[in-house]
């Protein structure tokens, strides 16, 4: 895109294999800063595994991967966390024994040990007051005041969506990777993500998202990434996603007469 | 009639430090160790060494508790590559190597002997006064060692560990380094349990192997699990309720007219057939755990 700006996240040559299954095979892309890229393909398709190699939740086979053009591929999870590379997971689940605010709390950044906590620091004291104001502001953009005070794990899948998109905005990342961020959520809640993100992205914040849903997709993404078998076969904007014979192959496995009695966005 | 409650009170003290020390790690941290009495045990060995030595009880409280604390590291470390209920086993394990380690390294341990004529605090005070004292001294380091915990596990510390204990992959996309809290909280565990095990060797005069055995470390995970696994009142509550359980027996024994071996087995399965009712009807303790209040 722009020449001027460095790319926030580049991914080179990336490979990963379980066991014998090689998941992904010489995968390579960018993320310039202030896009909303679209990661998708059909299931088993790597997206997921992807996301997870970029976030550290696993180790890649091959390649490298560079945020803010700093090799993170070696760091483990919560050391890539603290580069500002926040992520969401595509089924959150949330502990029974903690309130909404106390999960949204927990994920602020200023962590403290068992001392400063114990003896109440001043920097304790108040890393807890900013926590709280911050969480509660988090909470009320997502909607998730009214729920506030109840166990994380008594909301309902969609607004476990949310919470997790909260907890990982806690962190003020610069990258927001968000796993499935619409899949079973209703049309209403599913509305008020996608005017968040792009709340978000107009306030600066680079999003990537892997995502099933081609509407979502086209209203949100300003470009797509799509992989097929480990390979990555089309990025391209959303509106060319039906017109590029790959992702036609990928998505329906035939040509175009296949795609025009399907889904695939026009 | 006074001299048996200060000493029942006392004896659950004790035992309530070993507890609020396991809730850490077990209760708040979701960390298995069945290995638990181990620090105790350097806790009364380190005291009964170093005053053999010619050492103060203070110096030897402070040496019991970094060794647990060193113990806890190590612990803690093994365990990295461990799921969790297979760390358990390993926890159980090293605490029976130390207990072996202890029984059969008489030069250093008195060995089966254990080390005795470890001075009792509080001796120029008449009886029973000196009793008392004791049992004055325990409530407080208790009472502060509760108060503490409580305000880590509400606090920053205590949040990150529960969430580790149930979502550790969310903890873990928090930015929370999950080895190291777990190292941590094992280690503050096990400070705390170190000084309740000096504070025993004191009272009983005594620290010997005995002190080490598995079901010592099982006695405090049926305390725990009792009173509410994660509640601070609750550990508390189950603490004494074992305890009275425990005190109750000899009164049993003199009124019923049963012999000491049969009184023996009933406290054990007396405790067992509370656990066994709590498990079936209140699963999570008499107290269980609640969600912490935080006023907007």
């Amino acid at each position: 895109m722009t020449a001027v700006s460095a790319p926030l996240l580049q991914v080179r040559s990336v490979a990963k294999a379980f066991g014998g299954n090689r998941v992904l095979e010489d995968v390579s892309f960018q993320v310039e800063p202030g896009e909303i890229v679209g990661l998708l393909g059909p299931n088993g398709s790597g997206k997921s595994t992807l996301l997870n190699l970029v976030t550290g939740f696993e180790r890649i086979d091959q390649g490298e991967v560079r945020f803010e053009d700093r090799r993170i591929d070696r760091l483990p999870a919560h050391r890539i966390v603290d580069r500002a590379l926040g992520r969401t997971f595509q089924l959150p689940s949330m502990p029974t024994k903690m309130s909404v605010i106390e999960v949204a709390m927990a994920a602020a950044t200023a962590h403290h040990g068992f001392l400063d906590t114990l003896l109440g620091t001043r920097g304790a004291r108040d890393a807890e007051v900013r926590a709280r104001v911050e969480a509660d502001a988090l909470l009320k953009e997502f909607l998730l005041t009214p729920v506030r005070d109840l166990p994380s794990s008594a909301l309902s899948g969609g607004q476990k969506k949310l919470l997790g998109i909260v907890c990982a905005l806690m962190g003020k990342p610069r990258l927001l990777m968000l796993d499935e961020p619409t899949a079973g959520v209703h049309p209403n809640l599913r509305n008020d993500i996608v005017q968040a993100l792009k709340r978000l992205n107009a306030q600066g914040m680079t999003i990537v998202i892997v995502e099933h849903d081609m509407h979502f997709i086209r209203e949100v993404c300003s470009r797509c990434i799509v992989l097929d078998r480990g390979h990555i076969v089309a990025s391209c904007r959303p509106d060319e996603l039906s017109s590029n014979e790959r992702v036609l192959q990928a998505y329906l496995g035939g040509g175009r007469a296949a795609a025009e009695s399907e889904k695939v966005p026009a | 009639m006074s001299d048996f409650l200060i000493s029942s009170f006392t004896i659950a003290g004790i035992y309530a430090l070993m507890a609020l020390g396991l809730n850490l790690q077990a209760g708040w941290s979701g960390l298995l160790n069945f290995g638990h009495i181990a620090f105790a045990g350097l806790g009364a060995y380190a005291t009964g060494i170093v005053i053999q030595a010619g050492g103060s009880g203070w110096t030897g409280a402070l040496v019991g508790v970094g060794l647990a604390m060193a113990l806890g590291w190590a612990v803690a470390r093994l365990g990295r590559q461990l799921g969790s209920d297979y760390w358990g086993i390993a926890t159980l394990a090293i605490a029976e190597i130390l207990r072996t380690v202890a029984t059969n390294e008489g030069w250093l341990t008195g060995g089966a002997q254990g080390i005795s004529a470890i001075p009792s605090l509080f001796d120029g005070l008449p009886r029973p006064w000196n009793a008392v004292a004791f049992l004055a001294l325990v409530l407080a380091v208790v009472a502060v060692a509760a108060l503490a915990l409580r305000r880590v596990a509400n606090g920053r510390f205590g949040r990150a560990l529960r969430l580790m204990r149930e979502e550790p992959q969310l903890a873990a996309c928090m930015g929370y380094d999950l080895k190291s809290l777990k190292t941590r909280a094992i280690m503050a565990g096990a400070a705390v349990t170190a000084l309740a095990g000096s504070l025993y060797a004191h009272y009983m005069s005594f620290a010997g192997p005995d002190y080490m055995v598995a079901s010592e470390t099982f006695l405090i995970w049926t305390m725990v699990m009792i009173g509410g696994l994660g509640n601070t009142a609750g550990v508390l509550v189950g603490v004494l309720l074992v305890q009275a359980a425990y005190s109750a027996v000899p009164f049993a024994k003199d009124f019923f007219g049963f012999g000491s071996d049969l009184a023996g087995a009933l406290r054990l399965g007396l405790i067992g057939l509370i656990l066994l009712a709590c498990l079936l009807w209140r699963s999570e303790g008499l107290i269980p755990e609640k969600l912490r209040k935080i006023p907007a």
